[in-house]
């Protein structure tokens, strides 16, 4: 199989190429692939070895004022937290967002490179391309790199000139077009509150606070998610970061602490 | 990738060298190593050179497979050739070839088709000593003392206990045949045929291979299950 | 054939710790130098703090040939970068140029953990730390390597600032002084070396700041 690797093109160097002493240093990278003869059982042990972080809870869904877009900030390894600050809302341009879930590096990476192909398409048509398109990019990337062990499961959220658009693409190949989605570990949870409180003509305060809510229910129920609860709103002027709530401080907000009636005081007993 | 590559790999070694042990000393390198050449338990050759010298500066010495470590002497040649045809009254250093050989050794392994050796190189250049070690992997490093495979259990603690920056040549002789002489006992593939050599800014000098003298009468080596019941 | 033989593997694990803090105008990086092999120790002055540019250093830990092999590749790409640019790269684009270099072998990933420490444009101390296969993350402070499962929680207990992520945003530079920040990891390497073997020997710590950089050294348990 031929890699599709024109995702790593870069624009051309300004020295010539013929310069022997740069070498390939300035020819476009490309990916180093090891010699073995199980290439499938080599990549999963090595990543396996360099032990990738996992867990996640992320959700986006469409309703009338736009894109709601929202997730935790947790990466575990195994029962270790190994960072409660995770940026997994991607802003691929003021536009456009991606949400990240499965391998990190794999998202962030690729979703960058996404961003320079939507800045690419709309230096060359002179507008900006279309959710579609630009999920379809990234579907069709993800799709020529299938079966190497790519982990992403991510969400591209978005205004374009139809309106907001709102897609599922992953790692195995899949692409969606929907309404409402939530990807990652803890998004069993997510669904149940999203589900039950969604609405399409929700106001932009109400979907944000049903984000939030529905990450929050997430983090609680799911060890492998929390930290921090982010809200991304997409509407006609792009995007906008609405709110970031440490889920700790969250549980005090939806279950506040009141005092308990006293059945009885404990008095001091008199002497005998 | 290339399937004919995947036949010809070095899979596991076939002939193999035991440790190499070298320190600094006074005026330079010394390197010591037995000529033993195992061909899996088998003490199949007892007179293999595995300490070479390189350039005018450097020692190479090498545990592991023997055949993979004849190839690196081959590099080395060429690439002392074409250092020389410059002709330009430079060469390289121990420093240099220690670089080069990390390079092979980590290109080797990138390429799934390693050389199965642990490598000491030692030298001295312009009063400047040197002493480093690569393995089929890659992993290099610099020490005051190194030491391959069984001999970096065995004989680096006793290192790291007597070695001092002015050994003299006769002290780092003898510190050696102490290590040496522990291998011995302890590597069941060691022989007892040992080359010691070493380095100054004179040049490399091989010494002819010797053996150590043995006391095997120690009451434990006897009768080395006394007092551990319940064995054979 | 059934005889069971010696087999190998491409990779080691060579052990090691590192740490960075950043500060308002400083930034402190820090690494162990014992090198590992299992229980064996192969040599206990071996330095795994690389200066990629004048404000961008790197403290590796994991398998020292492919550390090196990296060090190697980013020198060079720096030197290029020289070449074409006539200036030093800023910490934030080695940043991004070290996940990219991580990323492209990332079918063959470099086992190396990075804690990448600089001064930012603004002077302002940086800290940007990866997992082995390029994903990074801008913090205050960051752990790598062996004994990170045990520096990383004192270091939150002792530094732990109002996430980024945080909205509305909330003040979060690292309130130490040059000189706490220095003592702060001298402590911790202390501790880790307490409890993990893949830790001790010396520790080497590079402090940058307007006036340039300095290198610090403090001896640790070597058992």
């Amino acid at each position: 199989m031929k890699l599709d690797t024109t995702g790593l093109e870069s624009l051309p160097t300004l020295i010539a190429p013929q310069n022997d002493v740069v070498g390939d240093l300035s020819a476009a990278p490309s990916f180093d692939l090891p010699n073995s003869n199980d290439f499938d059982g080599f990549v999963k042990e090595a990543i396996q070895m360099v032990k990738p972080a996992k867990g996640t809870t992320t959700l986006a869904f469409i309703f009338k004022e736009g894109v709601m877009v929202a997730a935790d900030s947790r990466a575990s390894m195994g029962g270790y937290i190994s960072s409660q600050s995770v940026k997994k809302i991607i802003e691929i341009n003021p536009y456009m967002l991606g949400t990240m879930a499965g391998g990190a590096a794999d998202c962030q990476f690729w979703h960058r490179n996404l961003g320079i192909k939507c800045r690419l398409h709309e230096l060359a048509n002179k507008r900006r391309i279309s959710v579609t398109g630009a999920s379809k990019l990234l579907a069709n990337i993800l799709y020529s790199y299938r079966g190497m062990g790519l982990s992403v499961g991510t969400m591209i959220a978005g205004w374009d000139e139809t309106g907001p658009g709102l897609y599922y693409v992953d790692s195995e190949g899949g692409r969606l077009k929907g309404t409402r989605f939530s990807v990652g570990s803890g998004s069993p949870y997510a669904y149940g509150v999203l589900d039950n409180g969604y609405r399409y003509d929700l106001s932009v305060e109400e979907a944000a606070e049903l984000a939030r809510r529905a990450i929050y229910h997430a983090t609680f129920r799911d060890g492998a998610s929390g930290g921090v609860a982010s809200v991304y709103y997409v509407g006609p002027n792009g995007w906008k970061k609405l709110s970031g709530d440490d889920v700790g401080e969250l549980h005090y907000h939806y279950y506040p602490v009141t005092p308990s009636t006293v059945e009885q005081e404990m008095v001091e007993a008199t002497g005998a | 990738m290339e399937r004919v590559a995947d036949s010809q790999r070095t899979l596991y070694p076939y002939v193999t060298g035991t440790s190499v042990v070298a320190i600094k000393y006074k005026d330079g390198i010394l390197m010591a190593a037995d000529m033993g050449g195992s061909y899996g338990s088998t003490l199949r050759y007892k007179s293999v050179e595995r300490i070479k010298p390189i350039g005018k500066h450097s020692l190479l010495g090498a545990s592991g497979e023997i055949s993979d470590f004849q190839e690196i002497l081959r590099y080395l040649d060429e690439l002392i050739l074409y250092d020389n045809m410059w002709d330009d009254g430079n060469s390289l250093g121990p420093k240099e070839v220690h670089n080069y050989l990390t390079r092979v050794m980590y290109n080797r392994r990138n390429k799934f088709n390693p050389l199965w050796n642990a490598l000491v190189l030692g030298g001295i250049k312009n009063g400047q000593k040197y002493l480093g070690m690569v393995n089929m992997i890659g992993i290099n490093f610099e020490d005051n003392h190194v030491a391959t495979g069984l001999g970096n259990h065995l004989t680096r603690p006793i290192l790291r206990d007597e070695w001092h920056e002015n050994l003299t040549f006769e002290e780092g002789v003898k510190l050696l045949e102490k290590c040496m002489r522990v291998l011995l006992y302890r590597d069941r593939s060691a022989v007892n045929k040992i080359q010691i050599s070493k380095i100054t800014d004179e040049g490399a000098t091989l010494f002819p291979p010797f053996s150590l003298k043995t006391y095997w009468e120690f009451s434990s080596f006897k009768n080395p299950t006394a007092g551990a019941e319940g064995s054979w | 054939m059934t005889k069971k033989h010696a087999n190998w593997s491409p990779y080691d694990n060579n052990g090691g710790s590192c740490v960075a803090i950043a500060g308002a105008d400083y930034c402190v990086i820090a690494a162990d130098t014992r090198m590992s092999t299992g229980y064996n120790i192969l040599t206990r002055d071996y330095s795994k703090i690389s200066q990629l540019a004048d404000k961008a250093v790197m403290a590796s830990s994991g398998f020292q040939a492919d550390v090196k092999a990296l060090q190697k590749a980013l020198s060079a790409k720096h030197l290029i970068y020289q070449h074409q640019h006539n200036k030093q790269m800023s910490c934030p684009a080695m940043a991004q140029l070290l996940s990219n270099t991580l990323y492209y072998k990332r079918f063959f990933p470099y086992y190396a953990f990075n804690v990448l420490g600089g001064l930012d444009n603004e002077g302002k101390g940086c800290v940007f730390t990866y997992d082995a296969v390029g994903s990074y993350e801008r913090v205050g402070y960051s752990a790598q390597g062996s004994g990170s499962t045990l520096i990383i929680p004192f270091l939150d207990n002792q530094l732990k600032s109002p996430s980024p992520l945080l909205l509305p945003a909330k003040d979060a530079v690292t309130p130490l002084s040059e000189t706490e920040a220095i003592d702060l990891v001298k402590t911790v390497f202390a501790s880790a070396t307490e409890r993990d073997i893949y830790t001790g020997d010396k520790v080497e710590i590079v402090i940058l700041n307007a006036s340039g950089m300095r290198r610090e050294y403090m001896e640790l348990r070597k058992d």
